[in-house]
């Protein structure tokens, strides 16, 4: 139970082998330090997981965690949290998803659901009004994605007798086969990253379902209704949140990319791809999109609608269009939608997979493993993604990921990725505090993990994307930003609307390249609010997510608060990983992008990440091992 | 004569990807650039200002408003864009 409103005041502890239910400790305190979501789901891992356990080991967890805003009504508050331990990267990964099961699981009566132990046989679990019931899924293993939730549905509207409204966790073939980065998918959107849905497939969990009647209550309902009011609108007028956004979709930043030479082109080698334009936000925009869709409660509706056999499917995000274009040589944006729609059916991630395909394809070139697969050849690829989630031939290969691969094969060096994990569509050498981050985060090569530091330096804002300056500051302040916001349940998007709409509309004018100038001089003021962020003890319109978790849940909530939630979140996070053996030898990026310049003759066109290493860690007040103290924790209020 | 590729939202708003035009410089560029899209679209609402206000980038490189152009060069407007 919980005094708090926004949340349902239940958390349950489900083993999967005794088909045994408990109810889970979680209070009020846990959720005033730790409200929701990612964080939730890290402490919760952190009080159970001692360090011995691996990713597909009975004894790993799976937590679902929703944040206190979904069912609130808040905007674009629809997400929910996939953690467990990575098959991928041997640590701690949390997937965030913003399908409709988050939404539906409080419905059903629940705010997270911990899953542990392993079903003998393959199971499906139904979730309604509190209640689980298992379910044979014998006849649903080895289906598709869409054929597995049309399947579902029709079961659950038979026993229901009508059509039943619903969320859905799905697993594809490539969960059942243990691919290291298989994906969960919720609808047609996926907790994409770190293998969770080959946690669900090692645990013999096809599909969760849950459904109810439950709402969330809302503490001030006529001050959050009116707040929601101004804070859509104001997403709506903002020129990247209202403009880009709904327009080009995440798609929209592949051109500006190219202007930066951040567009990462032949497996990361170049940051420029000569036939961009074929693979861009616009082309897709002008030839295929059918319109544009959205996450429930929503108004930035960023997902594109694109017609794939026949079908209107969901299309490719950035990531993907970058990924499966200029990264493989491919220059064609029917194949990058196609391949997209066959991820998402197989159940992969999209970045992963790519991105080992691309380490492959250099491989193979250099002669290090014949493989058959070469940058631009593009008629095997569908029958390889085939492969890779049936585990048949070199696909059997290649679902372990490019770490595993580069290990065996040699090509360290350009095995794009950090922890175990392939990094995101962004070239970092041209974007160095975006390198930082890619090291530094908690669950690998991740751009949203690691601050995404990328949205000043030339997405968003232009601060000089070479220089080092003041970025370890602004690294961890992003961090704990996005951490806080992710938690409330809330779309990590919404804060690009807090960019000054001033600034960011208008990128060229004397006063945008001023601030841009400014911006790495400002680290030290930076570290000041990181360090101590109880100075922010008021609320500021701003940052209307500190105003939305008051209205909606009761609780006291400041700027200060907010952000040492982040904080709390992100080191209870780098605790469990200490466990399981991660310190500042694992902050690391490929040589490729540490000591080759990208042009050629300019070494500042590398990361300098390890004195950027150094300033992070003091600036986290973590040990010189990258790792955070005892007494650390405890002045967190971890331990 | 310059090659002007248009991209972001502001191609989307004008309805044009690419335009030929006559400029010795960035300077001389945007009154031309506006005007010639004014044409094309007469109920466009677009000042010199949006432009200057763009990113720019002369073959494939980040330029200032001062660049000298070259017969044949391509310049590349973008407005703003962020989020993926």
């Amino acid at each position: 139970m919980t005094n708090y409103c926004g949340y349902m005041g239940k958390v349950v502890l489900l083993d999967l082998g005794t088909r045994k239910a408990e109810n889970y400790i979680w209070t009020d305190r846990d959720r005033e330090k730790y409200i929701g979501g990612k964080a939730m789901a890290s402490k919760i891992l952190y009080d159970n997981l001692t360090g011995e356990e691996s990713a597909f080991d009975p004894g790993n967890l799976i937590v679902i965690a929703t944040g206190p805003l979904t069912g609130t009504g808040a905007p674009s508050s629809n997400r929910f949290d996939i953690s467990s331990l990575s098959p991928l990267t041997g640590i701690t990964a949390s997937s965030n998803c913003g399908g409709n099961f988050g939404h539906y699981l409080k419905k059903a009566g629940f705010d997270a659901l911990i899953l542990r132990g392993r079903s003998e046989t393959p199971v499906w679990l139904e979730i309604e009004n509190g209640e689980f019931l298992f379910h044979d899924a014998d006849a649903l293993w080895g289906m598709k994605v869409s054929q597995t939730q049309e399947a579902l549905q029709r079961d659950l509207d038979a026993a229901h007798g009508g059509s039943l409204r619903c969320g859905m966790v799905v697993i594809g073939p490539a969960g059942e086969n243990l691919v290291r980065y298989a994906s969960v998918m919720s609808g047609e959107r996926a907790a994409g990253r770190a293998g969770m849905g080959a946690v669900f497939g090692s645990k013999n969990l096809k599909a969760i379902t849950a459904a109810g009647d439950a709402i969330a209550s809302v503490y001030d309902k006529e001050k959050a209704a009116g707040h929601h009011k101004r804070w859509v609108a104001s997403i709506r007028s903002h020129p990247l949140t209202g403009g880009q956004l709904p327009r080009l979709g995440t798609a929209g930043l592949v051109s500006s990319m190219q202007m930066h030479g951040l567009l990462s082109t032949r497996n990361f080698a170049r940051g420029q791809f000569e036939e961009f334009e074929a693979v861009s936000g616009e082309a897709l925009a002008e030839e295929l999109n059918l319109g544009n869709n959205g996450c429930l409660s929503c108004p930035i509706r960023c997902s594109r609608r694109v017609p794939v056999d026949g079908k209107k499917v969901k299309g490719p995000e950035l990531e993907t269009l970058v990924l499966l274009g200029g990264n493989i040589g491919n220059a064609d944006l029917e194949n990058v939608c196609r391949w997209n729609r066959e991820l998402d059916e197989l159940g992969m991630d999209t970045i992963s997979a790519a991105g080992t395909l691309a380490w492959a394809m250099e491989a193979n070139e250099k002669g290090l493993w014949k493989n058959g697969l070469s940058f631009g050849e593009t008629d095997k690829i569908s029958q390889v993604f085939d492969d890779i989630a049936h585990r048949r031939g070199i696909g059997n290969e290649l679902a372990e990921g490019s770490r595993r691969l580069s290990e065996k094969y040699g090509g360290r060096e350009f095995a794009i990725q950090s922890k175990g994990m392939e990094l995101a569509a962004y070239e970092p050498r041209r974007a160095v505090g975006q390198g930082l981050g890619y090291a530094v985060a908690n669950r690998g090569g991740c751009h949203l993990n690691g601050g995404y530091l990328v949205v000043l330096e030339g997405l968003g804002l232009d601060v000089n994307g070479q220089t080092p300056r003041g970025k370890a500051d602004f690294c961890m302040f992003m961090q704990d930003l996005m951490e806080a916001i992710s938690m409330s349940g809330q779309c990590l998007f919404t804060s690009y609307g807090l960019l000054p709409a001033f600034l960011v509309g208008k990128p060229n004018s004397a006063l945008t390249r001023t601030v841009n100038a400014v911006i790495p001089f400002l680290g030290p003021a930076v570290r000041l609010l990181n360090k101590v962020p109880e100075i922010a003890f008021f609320q500021l319109p701003l940052l209307p997510y500190t105003y939305e978790l008051r209205y909606a849940t009761g609780m006291k909530m400041n700027i200060g608060r907010f952000i040492r939630c982040g904080e709390r979140s992100y080191n209870v996070e780098r605790a469990v990983n200490a466990r399981f053996g991660v310190s500042a030898e694992n902050d690391k990026l490929p040589k490729r992008l540490t000591d080759v310049p990208q042009i050629p003759g300019r070494p500042d066109t590398k990361v300098p990440l390890e004195q950027m290493k150094k300033t992070y860690y003091r600036a986290r007040g973590w040990e010189k091992n990258g790792l955070p103290s005892e007494k650390k924790l405890r002045r967190l209020g971890i331990r | 004569m310059v090659t002007v590729k248009l991209f972001g939202t502001l191609r989307l708003d004008c309805g044009v990807r690419e335009l030929q035009l006559e400029a010795g410089n960035l300077r001389e560029l945007y009154p031309e650039l506006c005007r010639a899209l004014q044409a094309r679209r007469p109920d466009l609402e677009l000042t010199e200002m949006d432009l200057r206000w763009c990113l720019v980038a002369v073959n494939g490189v980040r330029v200032g408003p001062r660049t000298r152009l070259r017969d044949g060069d391509v310049v590349s407007f973008f407005p703003a864009a962020a989020g993926g």
